[in-house]
């Protein structure tokens, strides 16, 4: 499948918007979850990260914070449940850029888009969620 | 084999959402078509979650009964 693309294959088309990075942990593992769930109801499923989304996906991050602290599930866990799903994974170079970081600083499987393809899975999508 | 007898038992008790859902989501691909899921589980939105679940993806839900803090979900696999 394309990068920043919809293949059309699910039952339907969901865009997730995250915006919020390490210093709100509680915030952190909704757009997963809820990305999950989606998936498992065959749609296909894609979570955009800016703002300071991206410092989520740091591999240094996943394992040291998740959404209850130390009571909880790392996010990392959360992040696989949706990719193990097919949940695909999205940032763009301004939001990196703001958050000081490179693509080669998140987990593997993170694919780069820019603003035209974040926008054209909008318009083409059933769905947007933001947070 | 009677009509209400499971298939395959799965047993979600004490999990979270969304971890009922992914997990019936992943067992019912191994199932033939018409062959049933029992899915035990206790978190409380699992019966609207699993209509909005089932009616998405072409499975039908035969039965939900609580038994206890156990809900169980009778699902039959569709196409």
């Amino acid at each position: 499948m394309a990068v920043g693309a919809w293949s059309g294959d699910g039952e339907g088309k969901v865009l997730y918007v995250q915006t919020h990075g390490v210093d709100d942990p509680g915030r952190c593992a909704t757009p997963f979850f809820l990305a999950a769930s989606a998936a498992a109801m065959e749609c296909e499923v894609a979570i955009y990260f800016t703002m300071y989304g991206p410092q989520l996906l740091q591999r240094a991050v996943v394992d040291k914070i998740g959404p209850k602290g130390e009571r909880g599930q790392p996010l990392s866990y959360f992040i696989k449940q949706a990719t193990d799903l097919g949940v695909r994974l999205y940032v763009c170079q301004p939001s990196l850029d703001l958050n000081d970081l490179l693509i080669e600083d998140l987990i593997d499987g993170v694919e780069m888009i820019g603003g035209a393809s974040f926008n054209e899975l909008a318009l083409t999508a059933d769905s947007v969620i933001s947070f | 084999m009677t009509d209400t007898a499971a298939d395959v038992v799965l047993n979600c008790e004490g999990m979270q959402c969304p971890l009922p859902v992914v997990k019936t989501a992943q067992a019912i691909k191994n199932l033939e078509l018409g062959q049933l899921l029992e899915l035990l589980a206790t978190d409380p939105g699992v019966e609207p979650d699993m209509t909005a679940w089932s009616s998405r993806t072409g499975n039908t839900i035969e039965e939900i009964r609580k038994d206890g803090d156990v809900f169980h979900v009778l699902i039959r696999k569709g196409s």
